[in-house]
């Protein structure tokens, strides 16, 4: 009963909104996750000057969001092990529906619209059998639940789509999780992250793994250059004492690389990296840690780190106008250069996604 | 007037250097010496006796079971280095490796057993306590292969972890503990308040085991209790390894709270409250959890930690300077 009514919410909403555009929802630049003052969730839009256009309440603790790519839609995903991702829009506020995760599946928090968006794509966590899932969802009627691809991984985090827009790219960063568990990390010892490129329709085109000092090292966030280039951000899991890099590049057909830097930098990050992004054109790329409380910016060319900015609590990255843009909990947004761009009471959360409507 | 505001710096700093080595000195190193000392003895009972109904092997095997549980919080620096917590205690298994693993070695009659540095080569999944309880205590592995075997099979396993347990021990003495008594700039610690974030970190982890693991994984959800799931359920020593584990965490937690009467008190009590809870719970196996009547009080046992889990994140946490960033601690 209630997926019918959620259908038929779906059909009226979908025939209400194809003359809307992002213009209509206050023209955002960015969408974030965020918390209130009062404690309260919201899916944000961000302005270009950093002021909120809207807020939309969700259920509990978000995590990042998809955009949808013309229409003012976006998907706010629950932070894992979430059973929920809410489609809203974002000119009225209205629900126009609510994904719950099949049976045996939970959501990891991210998700993105086709480049036509028509389909959503969502990675999942099949939890019995501990592998990772790609959810098909279609935006065109209501969100219905089209189908499942495999992941080609364990637990699949964020994923991209390659310049081409016919392949994506997932990270699958090894981490088994069960909910029954928490957020309990079930499988260390025999983890084994991946990135995985996969055709829309679920082909496994090519796995990619780092070297074997790296397989406790595991690939969560994702960003994708103008020219394939793949920057990939890690959350080491091993030993402390152990330094390992949290950014990685990948061009499809060369082997994966690490981005090192000195001793004393690779420290800083805590072997936590959160966010990535390219920016300058696709010739630098940012990678955050919201547990060293930095930003490192590293030269795609010589692949090694080149710059390091400190601002608490940071995580999320996007870029706004080309000029990287960072968001903390601490309710900042300040651009790489250091300067504000403004400041609220608002607990940004892990990512800023831009919103490249056109 | 320098002087005198910077007194106090010095004191506070002081304060924490100790509660830094008082937790290595009360907690740390004793609990290594302990499980290094079972697990010989362990070893040692083995070597006298392998058979699985053999009471001195059987209550040797329970000793160094509760010595790691004692210090399986502390898995960071020479616990985990070489993979050496998941060599000793590989759990949860949630694909079912371990039987898997030991039937392999059983069947083929895998010769790694006579031989200790082959041996340590095996699949993490076929070695340590969680493995040598199937060897013990498993219907289905306690009659694979011949008893011949499977004897030797029990004494590798039992060797192999007291030298985990020893080499354990030796490095938190001889390499790490050094390293915690004196963080620098640029070293694996920068600062005292780090040392003790390190600990404060521990606590959690351990909670969060005990809450989640122990007693969530046998909870599973009301629908689909997972009894089976419970640690060492077939020992029937699952439920004692949450007092276990609570008991030493109290140490921590205390040791951590050091110079502050009234968050101690605060702790104790919480920490009280939930071994009582355990105490009124009249099932070594916590196979309850498929009765509703007995299912209730598992359940207040594992509300009563997660209490414990927020207390220590709300009071503890910023006496020891954890920032309680939005996204420095959520982690994703």
């Amino acid at each position: 009963m209630r997926n019918r009514r959620g259908f038929l919410a779906g059909l009226l909403a979908a025939s209400l909104t194809p003359r809307l555009s992002w213009a209509d929802a206050g023209a955002p630049a960015l969408l974030s996750a965020g918390r209130a003052p009062d404690g309260a969730y919201f899916l944000y839009g961000v302005s270009h000057q950093g002021a909120p256009t809207f807020r939309i309440p969700i259920p509990d603790r978000g995590h990042a969001a998809a955009a949808h790519p013309d229409r003012p839609v976006a998907v706010a995903f629950a932070r894992r092990p979430g059973r929920f991702a809410v489609v809203l829009n974002c000119v009225t506020g209205a629900e126009i529906a609510r994904l719950s995760a099949p049976e045996g599946r939970h959501f990891y928090g991210h998700g993105m619209f086709s480049p036509d968006g028509a389909t959503l794509f969502t990675t999942e966590n099949d939890f019995e059998a501990g592998e990772g899932r790609i959810g098909l969802w279609d935006a065109t009627a209501g969100y219905r639940r089209m189908g499942e691809v495999s992941s080609a991984g364990v637990g699949p985090h964020e994923m991209r789509l390659m310049p081409d827009d016919r392949t994506l790219v997932v990270a699958n960063g090894g981490v088994e999780t069960h909910p029954d568990s928490g957020r309990a990390k079930l499988n260390l010892p025999v983890m084994q992250p991946n990135l995985a490129y996969l055709s829309l329709d679920g082909a496994v085109l090519e796995v990619v793994q780092m070297p074997p000092e790296h397989r406790q090292n595991s690939i969560r966030h994702l960003d994708v250059s103008g020219d394939g280039l793949v920057a990939f951000a890690m959350q080491w899991q091993g030993e402390e004492t152990e330094l390992r890099p949290v950014l990685g590049l990948h061009k499809r057909g060369a082997a994966p690389r690490a981005v090192p830097g000195s001793e004393i930098e690779m420290r800083a990050m805590n072997g936590y990296g959160g966010s990535v992004a390219f920016f300058d054109g696709g010739a630098q790329v940012a990678v955050s840690s919201p547990r060293g409380g930095r930003v490192q910016l590293s030269n795609v060319t010589t692949g090694r780190i080149a710059q390091s900015v400190e601002i608490e609590d940071v995580c999320g990255l996007g870029l706004l106008g080309g000029r990287l843009l960072t968001s903390s909990g601490t309710g900042q947004l300040q651009w790489i250069d250091g300067a504000s761009l403004s400041r609220a009471r608002i607990a940004w959360d892990n990512h800023l996604i831009p919103i490249n409507a056109g | 007037m320098i002087r005198i505001l910077l007194f106090p710096l010095f004191l506070a700093g002081m304060a924490w250097a100790d509660t830094g080595n008082d937790i290595l000195d009360t907690h740390v190193l004793p609990g290594f010496d302990r499980l290094e000392a079972r697990t010989q003895t362990l070893s040692a009972m083995a070597d006298a006796d392998c058979s699985m109904a053999s009471a001195p092997l059987r209550g040797a095997f329970t000793d160094a079971v509760k010595a790691w549980t004692a210090v399986s919080h502390m898995r960071f620096g020479p616990t985990e280095a070489e993979n050496r917590d998941f060599a000793l205690a590989f759990w949860p298994d949630t694909r079912g490796m371990t039987p898997k693993a030991l039937t392999g070695l059983i069947v083929t009659e895998d010769q790694a057993v006579s031989d200790s540095a082959a041996f340590a080569e095996v699949s993490v999944a076929a070695r340590g306590l969680y493995a040598l309880e199937y060897l013990l205590f498993d219907e289905r592995i306690t009659t694979t292969g011949t008893a011949e075997y499977r004897c030797s099979l029990i004494r590798a396993i039992a060797a192999d972890g007291a030298r985990l347990a020893r080499d354990m021990a030796a490095d938190w003495h001889d390499r790490y503990a050094a390293l915690m008594r004196s963080p620098a700039p640029g070293g694996t610690y920068q600062s005292e308040a780090e040392v003790l974030q390190e600990f404060f970190k521990a606590l959690g982890t351990g909670l969060q085991m005990t809450a989640e693991l122990r007693l969530g994984r046998p909870l599973g959800t009301y629908d689909k209790p997972r009894s089976t799931r419970a640690e060492m359920w077939r020992s029937g020593l699952s439920l004692d390894l949450v007092r276990t584990a609570l008991t030493s965490q109290r140490e921590l937690a205390l040791l951590l709270a050091q110079g502050d009467e009234q968050l101690q008190t605060e702790l104790a009590a919480k920490f009280d409250l939930a071994l009582e809870a355990a105490s009124r719970i009249d099932d070594p196996t916590l196979a309850g959890v498929t009765s509703p009547s007995r299912r209730i009080r598992i359940e207040a046992l594992q509300q009563r930690v997660n209490e414990i889990r927020e207390a220590v994140a709300k009071d503890l946490g910023p006496k020891l300077g954890v920032s309680a960033g939005f996204n420095s601690l959520d982690g994703d």
